[in-house]
């Protein structure tokens, strides 16, 4: 029982670390690779609260709240570049957090920090709290997607010049996928640092961003079951085969690859295609 | 009466290029104008520089008395501006219906909380019908905009500005590339717009169509305002005659040969 | 004295960048492809580099294989990857890369091990003094090679059909293939040029480090990237006066800043500064 509390504990953290980025990739269209950032960075503020022995549930608040602002600010810088820009701009906050967590003492450095306080809930009841956490992020999306935001967002991902011209303020609504999504990676983080109960910089690099972003778009962008569904299997994957964990970033790799070559929509945009339809609403359809 | 829209004195250079040099126009509310110049005259630019796509380096565009020049597009949209572009860009994620209920919804999108705040659309996607009614495309409503021909997008175009409830539409070569039925249809929808009191600055090659509804017209050539008037007196203009006809004739020779 | 030790540090380093750098916005400018795979043609021509030597005796023989056979193989990522993927949204070419890259470093590391390759005996090791400052003759070679290199590109692209013809299809490539330019070649010439290039560079690092790895390729790669945005993203002037401020800035900001960060971060917290206070890039027009 306890490997599957682990393996589902693992899973859930996933699930919500990969709707956050599916709320700014996903749904907004815009090209994060640095994601793994505000994981970090919820994940150093909740530890640095519970080890200064505040309360856990404030850690996961603080995380959330911390990454949701670092991300704002990060978004006010980023969105005003173009498009294509975001993406080297979000690989470059990567950089700046690994570049300035090593040489911080008091958060470890280069050795992370160990010791992190429990969060006083038994192994199953972390789980359930994580899976509600999941169902919650799970539910938002959803709702999410069918409102009126979900709807300007696609227009967003699609063309947002035209956005514009139908009086759009597009800069405001990026920034609030934005925000959401940051927000939440941090509370993505707040989770992973009381379920390891060690974290290092190097857990939250680019390798990390990467990650991510693989299961997102192999889960088909935009897709709110498919990305938890692709969240799910990568997660465990290299758990539960240990010759992948050698092989874990040629396969991961090799699925961004090949399925923005051949399937731009991921798993989603091939069940839709099997399905028979063919023409899928998903933003990475045609342009 | 005040002007509805009142462009004054605007300077458009990009590098070295003078686009737009000194040039203005107003349009009375009700109005139908046509705006016309040969190619490179600055229209598009004027256009842009409408809209806000284009920052001028002098001039001043003021919307019902209020100065708009600094404002971004979006602002300018919410401020009662309807644009039609020269090259179609629809939502190609989205139906044909669609794309006019998301312009429809625009009370909804003003801020990501009021969007976040509000889930049914049944209401926009009801007036989105009408206007694709109003402008002869309803049957496509549930069709890819990728699987139209031109001359629909283009009718797509115009539903979709007029889904804004514009004060004033702005329709930049809405009759390029359409045949001679589609673009007489596509005019005399325009006309029953207007007459229906929405003010309409009509951007147009197709000279005909535009003498044949425009009340009013403005002529820019190289940048600068070269006549303005009714067609009558424009066309009769020998100023007019030698810029635009002269660059009309060329254009012809272009497309024969 | 030591002002100047870390200018020419700095412009070492900027020279590598620039090289890798010059091949990205070249793809850039044509295709609007943010071509991330191109740091593992840099990274493999490194490798090329190294086991010819070795083999040969001959850095000049390595150069001359790895920069036509990286070339090739720019051609052939062109074509297999990019190509079908030119009329989707930006981001899935963008994706594709990503995914490309990480393919190839895994691959240099499962094929040529996860430690590395070395020069059995490293060339160019030897010291000069330059203006009173100690380098290395590998240093001065990269900075020699980098020059000739982006001096002879910027000839052609000047002075040559293709060049212009090049240059034509940057700007419009409609009017370009109106004009009878086969838009199709143009596009294998540039990948073929920037991706010599980023052998060359490979090659160059190979030999200050006297060691290629798996991922050497990167930290340059992003940073590369990072330079093209700061340049304005296609201008060829504005990539290199972009390569070599990086490489100076973080000579001096990694002997003032170091304590506070690392070379990487401040290359990024540079890269974030300007943008922020000039979104188009320190040479781009708004």
């Amino acid at each position: 029982m306890a490997y599957e509390i682990t393996l589902l504990t693992a899973m859930g953290i996933a699930v919500i670390f990969a709707l956050s980025l599916n709320l700014i990739t996903g749904f907004c269209g815009q090209i994060s690779l640095g994601h793994a950032a505000f994981y970090g960075i919820g994940a150093y503020c909740a530890a640095m609260i519970t080890k200064s022995g505040l309360p856990f549930p404030l850690a996961l608040a603080a995380g959330f709240l911390l990454a949701g602002m670092i991300g704002v600010v990060v978004g006010l810088a980023s969105l005003r570049v173009r498009h294509d820009f975001l993406a080297i701009t979000t690989m470059g906050v990567g950089f700046l957090f690994l570049g300035i967590v090593r040489q911080q003492d008091f958060l470890g450095g280069e050795m992370g920090l160990s010791g992190i306080p429990s969060s006083g809930l038994s192994k199953p009841a972390f789980m359930a709290l994580v899976l509600i956490i999941a169902a919650a992020v799970t539910a938002f999306s959803l709702y999410l997607k069918r409102s009126w935001m979900g709807y300007v967002f696609d227009s967003v991902a699609d063309d947002e010049d035209t956005a514009r011209m139908l009086g759009i303020d597009v800069a405001r609504y990026k920034l609030a996928a934005f925000a959401m999504g940051t927000a939440l990676a941090g509370l993505a983080g707040g989770l992973y640092a009381h379920n390891i109960r060690f974290i290092d910089p190097d857990s939250f690099g680019f390798v990390e961003s990467i990650t991510v972003l693989a299961m997102v778009v192999v889960g088909g962008i935009g897709s709110v079951w498919g990305v938890i569904l692709a969240a799910a299997v990568l997660s465990v994957l290299p758990l539960w085969l240990q010759f992948i964990s050698d092989y874990k970033l040629l396969l991961y790799g090799a699925l961004l690859f090949t399925v923005m070559r051949f399937s731009p929509n991921g798993m989603a945009g091939m069940v839709a295609a099997l399905k028979g339809r063919s023409k899928s609403t998903a933003p990475g359809g045609k342009a | 009466m005040t002007a509805l829209l009142s462009v004054k004195g605007v300077t458009v250079r990009f590098g070295g290029v003078t686009a737009l040099e000194d040039a203005g126009f107003d349009l009375q509310p009700g109005g139908l104008l046509g705006l016309l110049g040969p190619n490179g005259a600055g229209k598009t630019t004027m256009m842009r520089s409408i809209t806000g796509v284009v920052a001028p380096q002098a001039g001043e565009v003021t919307l019902e008395g209020r100065v708009i020049t600094k404002l971004p597009t979006h602002q300018r949209v919410r401020l009662g501006l309807g644009l039609s572009q020269q090259i179609v860009r629809p939502f190609r994620s989205m139906s044909v219906i669609d794309n006019v209920t998301l312009a429809a919804g625009h009370a909804k999108t003003l801020s990501p909380l009021a969007a976040l705040g509000h889930r049914h659309r049944d209401a926009e996607r009801e007036r989105a019908r009408e206007l694709l009614q109003r402008v002869g495309i309803d049957e496509m409503a549930d069709s890819e905009p990728s699987s139209l021909p031109l001359g629909m997008l283009k009718r797509l175009e115009v539903a979709r500005a007029l889904a804004l409830d514009p004060k004033l539409l702005l329709l930049d070569e809405p009759l390029a590339g359409l045949n001679h039925m589609e673009a007489g249809r596509l005019a005399d929808t325009i006309v029953a717009l207007n007459q229906d009191g929405l003010s309409i600055i009509l951007i147009e090659h197709n000279l005909s169509e535009v003498l044949r509804i425009c009340q009013r017209l403005v002529v820019l050539d190289n940048g600068r305002n070269l006549a303005a008037g009714d067609p009558r007196t424009v066309m009769d203009d020998p100023a007019v005659q030698a810029a635009y006809l002269g660059s009309v004739a060329e254009r012809e020779e272009a497309v024969h040969a | 004295m030591l002002a100047f030790e870390l200018l020419l540090q700095g412009l070492v380093q900027g020279s590598i960048y620039a090289l890798i750098a010059v091949g990205l916005t070249l793809v850039y400018g044509l295709l609007r492809i943010l071509h991330v795979a191109h740091a593992g043609l840099f990274t493999l021509g490194g490798y090329i580099g190294v086991i010819v030597t070795n083999a040969t005796g001959s850095l000049l023989l390595a150069l001359l294989v790895a920069m036509p056979a990286m070339g090739l193989l720019g051609i052939g990522i062109y074509r297999t990857c990019y190509q079908p993927l030119l009329s989707r949204p930006p981001y899935v070419a963008l994706i594709a890369s990503i995914g490309l890259f990480i393919m190839m470093e895994e691959l240099f590391r499962l094929i040529f091990g996860p430690y590395g390759l070395s020069f059995t005996a490293p060339p160019l090791q030897d010291t000069v003094a330059v203006f009173g400052v100690n380098l290395k003759e590998a240093e001065l070679a990269t900075m020699i090679g980098a020059v000739v290199l982006i001096g002879g590109l910027a000839l052609l692209t000047l002075r040559t059909r293709i060049g212009t013809a090049s240059r034509a299809t940057v700007t419009d490539p409609k009017m370009a293939e109106a004009f009878g330019v086969n838009i199709g070649r143009i596009r294998d010439i540039n990948f073929f040029v920037g991706s010599a290039l980023a052998a060359a560079a490979g090659v160059m690092v190979a030999l200050l480090n006297n060691l290629v790895e798996p991922t050497m390729g990167s930290v340059p790669s992003y940073k590369a990237l990072a330079i093209i945005v700061l340049g304005g993203l296609g201008d060829l002037r504005g990539t290199l006066i972009a390569a070599l401020a990086l490489g100076v800035i973080e000579a001096y900001g990694t002997i003032y800043l170091g304590n506070l960060l690392d070379r990487d971060a401040i290359a990024f917290a540079f890269l974030i500064a300007v943008l922020m206070l000039r979104p188009q890039g320190l040479f781009g027009r708004a």
